[in-house]
């Protein structure tokens, strides 16, 4: 006999369980992306209305010293500096942080980065804008470093040369704001995307639904529901809801019989239903679904007047010298 | 967010897997602190490394978990700065040898550091986390008996399924035999062997499987635990490493041999873990939680 001794008795199901069985949502309480990602839409307001006050503030100083430091200036051209090199408004913050996260997620597809790696791309890229004003760091300069960052966190290794080449970046620009991303990330790095929560959701849908779908069309359903899932990524919902509440929310919008036939079955196969009710779950899944719906695709031309109005306002002679320069085409010598 | 000058850097306390580390002072707490330091690579920026272990650290929050605090930034550096331990495991032993002689620990010893192991273990994979790199250096003590997991440079999270994993993990002597046959699919199986090796040489002070190659490592296993074959391990011979002209051995009496280095006695409780944490198919190998529930441990939990 070759046979290693096995041993006897050492796991006894009747003994007493001095471990607390912990639930996936105790779990997720404890994760980081719910400890410090997760807000009431109250608390998200409030924290964007503070990020642009605090960059308004020191734009709006430096605009004056510019001001004062310039005293020979035409009246005209302190009148164009006062109108054009203004803050942004919050609210125009959000769209172009949004912009961006999907120009980023176009560009990690044309790059062929894992599903993973774009979606923690794109989290890392709009939680840094809920540290930072774009007044402080224009998108434009966290871009690459955020995609860059979320290769090497995802554990996708690019070396900086290829990467600086992929992308057509210098390495020192990949790299400057690498560290002030890390502590406005807060030093937490670790995503659970809904994309896990949807594999679970589909085995147990296919368990739960044996012989009442059709694998194929659940193939398609699976595929659409991610697509959902990336476009959810890119909006609030992140913040207010849970992976498999997203997820849920995803399947709604793709087929809701199929969502609620799951669900109603799930719930009744049930042994013990627990503290969650079945209607709670709906409601909550269906203002996810809503949300998620509600959001607005910021457009190209809104995005390229909000990079202006940053530029103008984070360099005032750049008004004046734009100023000038039309006037000398307009009446030429 | 704490900058340099806060802490007084002192002695040297080792080399982790990517980094130096020192004893540090908190000159406004006066509390001390263990600073990691992360040379950065001005080719690579942050080094992924310390990225995984920053992610995962601040992920663990456990009494047997070591604390990642901060993170400071440097002009070259990057410093974590961790929660301050006495010892490590390996220094412990180290210390109570008598001349040339390694000593095991007292029984109730050895159970305790187990059990907090197996906790801290079983939180990490609760968490879909993989240590791979499990060994006495890496488990840091203090005075009050206290064991906490450190050197989280080579974990990971982890997905299901596992697949796509470097077999180059785990120092050798503590590394399981799955991964030792080049398997790439383990799980957290991994870690349990490692629990296993470190609770016999906790009992004897001595490895239990002191291995310089992967040959040596592995024929060191099966001299003991017996050489596998497809029958008593069903697919080991589909491991990329696997050799059917492994040399045949047949398993020994674990107690016996144990016995033979310790002058306490070995309880026979304590050997029907070790069989379970020891279990060469890995598929077989019990889990972190169950190993907790093993009635070895009925003091901590009745």
């Amino acid at each position: 006999m070759t046979n290693t001794p096995t041993p006897s008795g050492s796991v006894d199901a009747t003994k007493v369980q001095p471990i607390q069985r912990v639930s996936d949502d105790d779990l997720y309480r404890h994760s980081s992306q719910y400890r410090m990602w997760s807000f009431t839409p109250e608390q998200l307001a409030q924290k964007r209305v503070e990020i642009n006050a605090r960059a308004a503030t020191v734009l709006e100083t430096r605009v004056r010293s510019f001001l004062e430091q310039n005293p020979d200036l035409g009246s005209d051209e302190v009148a164009a500096i006062t109108e054009k090199a203004v803050p942004v408004t919050a609210d125009e913050e959000v769209l172009l942080v949004n912009y961006f996260a999907r120009m980023l997620l176009t560009f990690a597809t044309k790059m062929n980065l894992p599903t993973e790696v774009a979606a923690t791309a794109v989290t890392f890229f709009r939680r840094f804008y809920l540290n930072n004003s774009v007044m402080d760091i224009v998108p434009k300069e966290i871009f690459y470093t955020t995609l860059f960052f979320a290769c090497k966190s995802e554990n996708f290794f690019i070396g900086i040369d290829s990467f600086a080449k992929k992308t057509k970046s210098k390495n020192e620009d990949v790299l400057k704001y690498e560290f002030r991303l890390l502590e406005s990330l807060q030093f937490t790095l670790m995503n659970h995307h809904p994309f896990k929560a949807l594999h679970g959701f589909f085995l147990d849908i296919q368990n739960i639904l044996q012989g009442k779908v059709d694998l194929n069309y659940m193939g398609q359903v699976y595929t659409n529901c991610k697509k959902t899932i990336m476009e959810a990524i890119l909006t609030d919902v992140v913040y207010f809801y849970s992976p498999p509440q997203i997820t849920l929310a995803a399947l709604l919008k793709e087929d809701e019989a199929l969502a609620m036939r799951y669900l109603d079955l799930k719930f009744a196969n049930e042994d013990s239903p627990g503290v969650l009710h079945l209607e709670t779950l709906r409601t909550v899944i269906v203002a996810c679904k809503d949300t998620m719906s509600a959001n607005a695709v910021p457009s190209k031309e809104q995005a390229t007047r909000t990079v202006a109005k940053i530029h103008f306002g984070q360099n005032p002679l750049s008004v004046v010298e734009r100023m000038r320069r039309q006037r000398e085409s307009a009446s030429p010598p | 967010m704490a900058s340099s000058s806060q802490f007084k850097q002192l002695e040297k306390l080792g080399n982790g897997t990517y980094a130096t580390v020192y004893k540090g002072l908190n000159k406004t707490t006066g509390v001390y602190v263990a600073l990691k330091e992360v040379k950065l690579d001005s080719e690579e920026g942050t080094p992924s490394t310390a990225i995984r272990e920053i992610s995962l650290m601040k992920e663990l929050r456990h009494d047997n978990i070591v604390r990642l605090y901060d993170v400071i930034h440097t002009e070259n550096k990057l410093t974590l700065v961790f929660e301050f331990m006495d010892n490590d495991l390996k220094k412990y032993m180290d210390s109570r040898t008598v001349g040339n002689a390694p000593q095991g620990l007292e029984t109730n010893l050895v159970k305790y550091f187990e059990w907090q192991l197996l906790r801290g273990v079983a939180f990490c994979h609760e968490n879909r986390i993989l240590h791979r790199d499990l060994k006495p250096q890496n488990l840091l003590i203090n005075n009050k008996g206290q064991l906490k997991l450190g050197d989280f440079g080579l974990a990971r999270a982890y997905g299901i399924p596992v697949n796509t994993f470097s077999s180059e993990v785990v120092t050798l002597w503590y590394r399981a035999p799955d991964v030792l046959m080049g398997s790439r699919t383990y799980s957290t199986s991994i870690d349990i062997w490692s629990c296993g090796c470190i609770l016999a040489e906790m009992i004897t002070g001595k490895p239990l499987f002191p291995g310089s190659n992967d040959e040596e490592q592995l024929n060191m296993i099966f001299e003991t635990m017996g050489t596998p074959t497809e029958r008593t391990w069903p697919g080991v011979s589909t491991l990329p490493k696997y050799n059917a002209q492994f040399k045949q051995h047949l398993p020994k009496d674990l107690r016996a041999i144990l016995q033979s280095q310790t002058q306490g006695t070995i309880d026979p409780v304590v050997m029907d873990l070790l069989y379970a944490l020891l279990q060469l198919n890995p598929d077989s190998r019990i889990t972190a939680g169950q190993a907790l529930n093993h009635s070895w441990f009925a003091e901590y939990y009745q």
